[in-house]
C-alpha cells in the first residue's frame, strides 16, 4: 500500500501530464505498430549474418555487378573488389571518372589484350629467369602480364606468399610488375604441391570479403561462432549475430549507446572491472614511514598524517614535520611537492568524478544482471500461473515479458548514459564548450536522465510485485502500470538520445562521436542471407 | 637451401661470363661462402658521387630468392636513403617490393639508380634528407661530393 501510494503520487511528476490518457488509450485497443522507421527497417533488414556456407553467396552479388558492368572475368572482378575494399560504388565511380585503364592498373588487373598466344610448341625450351634453368614451355606458366616462369619457381613463391598471409594480393614475380596473379593458376599450381595450403588459399580469398570490407565484420563472439555480419548502410549500429552475441558494429565492443565508440574506449581504459579499487588503493593509501600502517589520503593536501602522529610527504613518502604551505613543507625539499600539488588536486577531482559516474553506471549494470538472472525467471513463473487461471477479461499476459524487455533495454541506455556524461561534461570538449554552456547542457541532460532513471526503477518495482496472486481488478491495475511505464520509459530513452544528439553533440559539429540510433525494439537481429 | 645455392651459383657463372657487360659493377663472391658477396659500384656521372667507387656488402638469406638479400654500403656515403653510420639502404625492392626476379646484379643497378635519384621523403640520413627537402641542393651536393672525395676515391700520393 505504502509503495503504491508513493508511486501513485509521483505520477504527475514523471508522466509529464497528458501521457496517462494517451497511453492508456493506445493500449486499450490493440497495441499499435510502433513508429514509422521501425516499420521500414522491419521490411528491409539492415544487417545480415554471413556464415561459412553463405560466404560465397554473400559476395556473388557484388562480383556479378562488377562482372556485368565491365564485362570481366570473375577473378578480375575479385581482384578489383579486393583492391577497392569491396566498395562497388567506388569501383564504378573510378571507372566513370578516371577510366578503365587507371581503374585496372591501380588494382593490378592486366587483361590479355591478345587472345592467349597460340600455344607455342610445348617442347620448346624456355629459360626461367628466376632459377636460370631451361624448361619445356609446358612446365612453365604464363601470367596475364606476359611474364613466364617455371612452375616450380611460381609454386615456391606462391607458398611463401600464402604463408605470409598475402593470399589476397599476390603480385607477379617479375621485377616491378604489379599484376595480381590469376587465382585459378595459383590454385592449380599450389594444389599440385600442397592441397591443404591450396584449401587455405581458397578460404583466404573468400574471406577477403570480410577482412577487406568496411561493411562486413567478424562476429566478436568468444569462442568464435564463425559468422560475420554485414550492414547495409550505417556502420554505426548495434547488431545481434545469429549466435546471440550483441555488439556495436563499429567498434565490436559490447553495446554502449548512447555513449560514442571513442568515449566508450576511453571509459574502458579508465575503469575496467577492478580499476576503481585499484586506483583507490594505489592513489588513496600509502604506508606510514614510521609505523608502516596504511594511511589513507582524503583531500588535496599532500602532507598527510598517520594516526600514530607521524606526518609525511605523500609524494615521496618521506617523514616530515607538520609545518607546511600549499607549496612546500618546511625543511623538506623533495622537489615534488610544489610541482604536483596542483596536478594532484586535479587528479583527486577527476578521481571523484570518475567514482561518481562509475558507481551509477555499475549500479545499473548490476541491476541489469540481477534482473536477467533472477527477475526474469520469476516473471515467467508468474505468467505461467496466471495463464493457468480463469479471468473474466484478461487472457493475454505478454505485457509482463514486454515490460521486462523494456526494463532491460532502458537499463542499458541509462547505464551507458553515465560514461557519456563523464566524458561530455568532463575534459573531452573543454575547448569546444564554455563552462556556462556546459552547465546549462548538464542540467538539461541530467533532467532527462533522472526522469528515465525514476521510471525505470518504478517499472522494475511493478514487475517485482507478486501480481500472480492478485484479484483481477488489482491485476488490471498492475498491468496498466507496467504497460504505461514501458511506454513512458521507451519514450524517455528516445528523448535522452535526442537530447544527446541534437542538444549536445550536433552543436559541436564533430564527426568523431556518432551514436547508434535508438531502436525501440532493441538491437537488430541480423537476418539470414 | 639447395635452391638458393643453385641460384647463386648460376648468378656467379653469369657474372663471370658477362664481366665486361656492365663496367660500372664488379660483383665478387666470397671465396668460402656463396652467401656473402661484395660489389664495387661506380658513382653515376652527373651526380656528386661521380668519380667515386663504392663498396657494397651482400648477405644472402637461405630463402633467397624468395627473400631479398641484405645490402649495405661499406664505403661512407652522404645520401638521404643511406644510413650514414651503418650504411643501411632504404630501398623498396630490398623490402616489400622485392621479387625473386631481381638478381644481385640488378640490385646493384637499382642502387646506382637510387644514388642518382634520391628519395628525400624516406630518409635514413636525416641531415641530407633535410637539406634536399628544404631545397638546399647546393648544400647537399657539396656535402655529398666532399664525402665522395674523402671516402670513395683512391688517395693521391
Ligand atoms: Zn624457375
Ligand atoms: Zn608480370
Ligand atoms: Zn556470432
Ligand atoms: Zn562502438
Ligand atoms: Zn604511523
Ligand atoms: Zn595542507
Ligand atoms: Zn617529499
Amino acid at each position: 500500500m505504502a509503495i503504491e501510494d508513493m508511486y501513485g503520487r509521483s505520477d504527475e511528476e514523471y508522466y509529464n501530464g497528458g501521457y496517462d490518457d494517451e497511453y492508456e488509450d493506445d493500449y486499450d485497443h490493440d497495441p499499435e505498430p510502433e513508429s514509422d522507421d521501425d516499420l521500414s527497417c522491419g521490411k528491409a533488414p539492415s544487417c545480415r549474418v554471413i556464415r561459412k556456407e553463405s560466404l560465397l553467396a554473400a559476395q556473388k552479388e557484388d562480383l556479378q555487378r562488377v562482372v556485368d558492368l565491365l564485362s570481366l572475368k570473375v577473378h578480375h572482378a575479385r581482384t578489383l573488389l579486393i583492391h577497392y575494399q569491396w566498395d562497388v560504388d567506388k569501383v564504378f565511380a573510378i571507372f566513370v571518372e578516371r577510366g578503365k585503364e587507371k581503374l585496372y592498373a591501380e588494382a593490378g588487373v592486366t587483361l590479355e589484350e591478345k587472345a592467349e598466344k597460340p600455344a607455342s610448341d610445348p617442347s620448346i625450351e624456355v629459360t626461367c629467369e628466376i632459377c636460370f634453368e631451361d624448361f619445356p614451355a609446358e612446365q612453365t606458366t604464363l601470367m596475364e602480364c606476359d611474364h613466364r616462369f617455371c612452375n616450380d619457381c611460381w609454386t615456391e613463391y606462391f607458398i611463401v606468399k600464402i604463408n605470409d598471409g598475402k593470399s589476397r594480393r599476390i603480385t607477379c614475380m617479375a621485377q616491378k610488375c604489379k599484376t595480381i596473379c590469376d587465382e585459378g593458376k595459383i590454385r592449380d599450381l599450389v594444389t599440385a604441391k600442397d592441397p591443404n595450403l591450396a584449401e587455405k588459399f581458397n578460404r583466404f580469398i573468400l574471406e577477403s570479403y570480410i577482412e577487406d570490407n568496411k561493411r562486413v565484420k567478424w562476429c566478436p563472439s568468444v569462442p568464435h561462432c564463425g559468422n560475420a555480419i554485414r550492414v547495409e548502410d550505417d556502420e554505426y549500429c548495434e547488431v545481434e549475430c545469429a549466435c546471440g552475441k550483441q555488439f556495436c558494429f563499429n567498434c565490436l565492443c559490447e553495446l554502449h549507446a548512447p555513449c560514442s565508440c571513442v568515449m566508450w574506449d576511453l571509459w574502458l581504459k579508465k575503469c575496467d572491472d577492478e580499476a576503481p579499487t585499484v586506483t583507490w588503493l594505489s592513489e588513496k593509501t600509502k604506508h606510514c614511514p614510521k609505523c608502516h600502517k596504511i594511511v589513507e589520503k582524503d583531500g588535496g593536501c599532500n602532507l598527510v598524517q598517520c594516526i600514530c602522529g607521524q606526518p609525511f610527504c605523500w609524494l615521496c613518502g618521506e617523514a616530515t614535520g607538520l609545518e607546511h604551505t600549499w607549496n612546500s613543507i618546511s625543511g623538506h625539499t623533495c622537489g615534488r611537492y610544489k610541482e604536483s600539488h596542483l596536478k594532484s588536486e586535479d587528479s583527486v577531482e577527476d578521481y571523484w568524478r570518475l567514482t561518481h559516474y562509475y558507481r551509477r553506471y555499475k549500479a545499473h549494470i548490476d541491476s541489469l544482471k540481477i534482473e536477467a538472472s533472477e527477475s526474469k525467471p520469476k516473471i515467467l513463473d508468474k505468467v505461467c500461473s496466471l495463464e493457468a487461471k480463469e479471468f473474466l477479461q484478461l487472457k493475454d499476459f505478454s505485457w509482463a515479458m514486454s515490460g521486462f524487455y523494456r526494463l532491460a533495454l532502458s537499463r542499458r541506455v541509462v547505464a551507458n548514459s553515465y560514461p557519456f556524461a563523464y566524458h561530455y561534461f568532463g575534459d573531452l570538449f573543454a575547448n569546444e564548450i564554455t563552462k556556462e554552456e556546459r552547465g546549462i547542457k548538464q542540467n538539461l541532460f541530467e533532467d532527462q536522465q533522472q526522469q528515465l532513471e525514476t521510471n525505470i526503477e518504478r517499472l522494475s518495482m511493478f514487475l517485482e510485485e507478486p501480481f500472480a496472486n492478485y484479484p483481477e481488478d488489482k491485476l488490471m491495475e498492475t498491468r496498466m502500470k507496467i504497460i504505461t511505464l514501458s511506454t513512458v520509459t521507451d519514450d524517455l530513452c528516445k528523448k535522452l538520445y535526442e537530447c544527446i544528439d541534437s542538444d549536445l553533440l550536433v552543436p559541436l559539429q564533430q564527426t568523431t562521436h556518432t551514436i547508434a540510433r535508438y531502436r525501440s525494439k532493441g538491437v537488430e537481429k541480423a537476418s539470414e542471407l | 637451401m639447395q635452391a638458393s645455392r643453385a641460384r647463386l651459383f648460376k648468378e656467379y657463372k653469369e657474372v663471370q661470363r658477362e664481366k665486361t657487360a656492365d663496367p660500372d659493377i664488379q660483383l665478387v663472391c666470397d671465396d668460402s661462402n656463396i652467401f656473402k658477396w661484395t660489389a664495387l659500384i661506380k658513382g653515376p656521372s652527373e651526380t656528386p658521387y661521380d668519380g667515386g667507387v663504392f663498396q657494397l656488402a651482400f648477405s644472402v638469406p637461405e630463402q633467397y630468392p624468395l627473400q631479398p638479400p641484405q645490402v649495405r654500403f661499406l664505403t661512407k656515403i652522404f645520401h638521404p636513403n643511406v644510413h650514414f653510420k651503418t650504411g643501411e639502404i632504404c630501398l623498396d625492392i630490398l623490402k616489400n617490393a622485392w621479387s625473386p626476379a631481381w638478381t644481385l646484379q640488378s640490385v646493384c643497378r637499382a642502387i646506382i639508380a637510387l644514388m642518382a635519384h634520391p628519395e628525400p621523403d624516406s630518409p635514413l640520413n636525416c641531415d641530407s634528407g633535410n637539406l634536399l627537402r628544404s631545397g638546399d641542393i647546393r648544400g647537399f651536393q657539396s656535402m655529398a661530393r666532399m664525402y665522395t672525395r674523402l671516402a670513395a676515391m683512391p688517395k693521391k700520393g
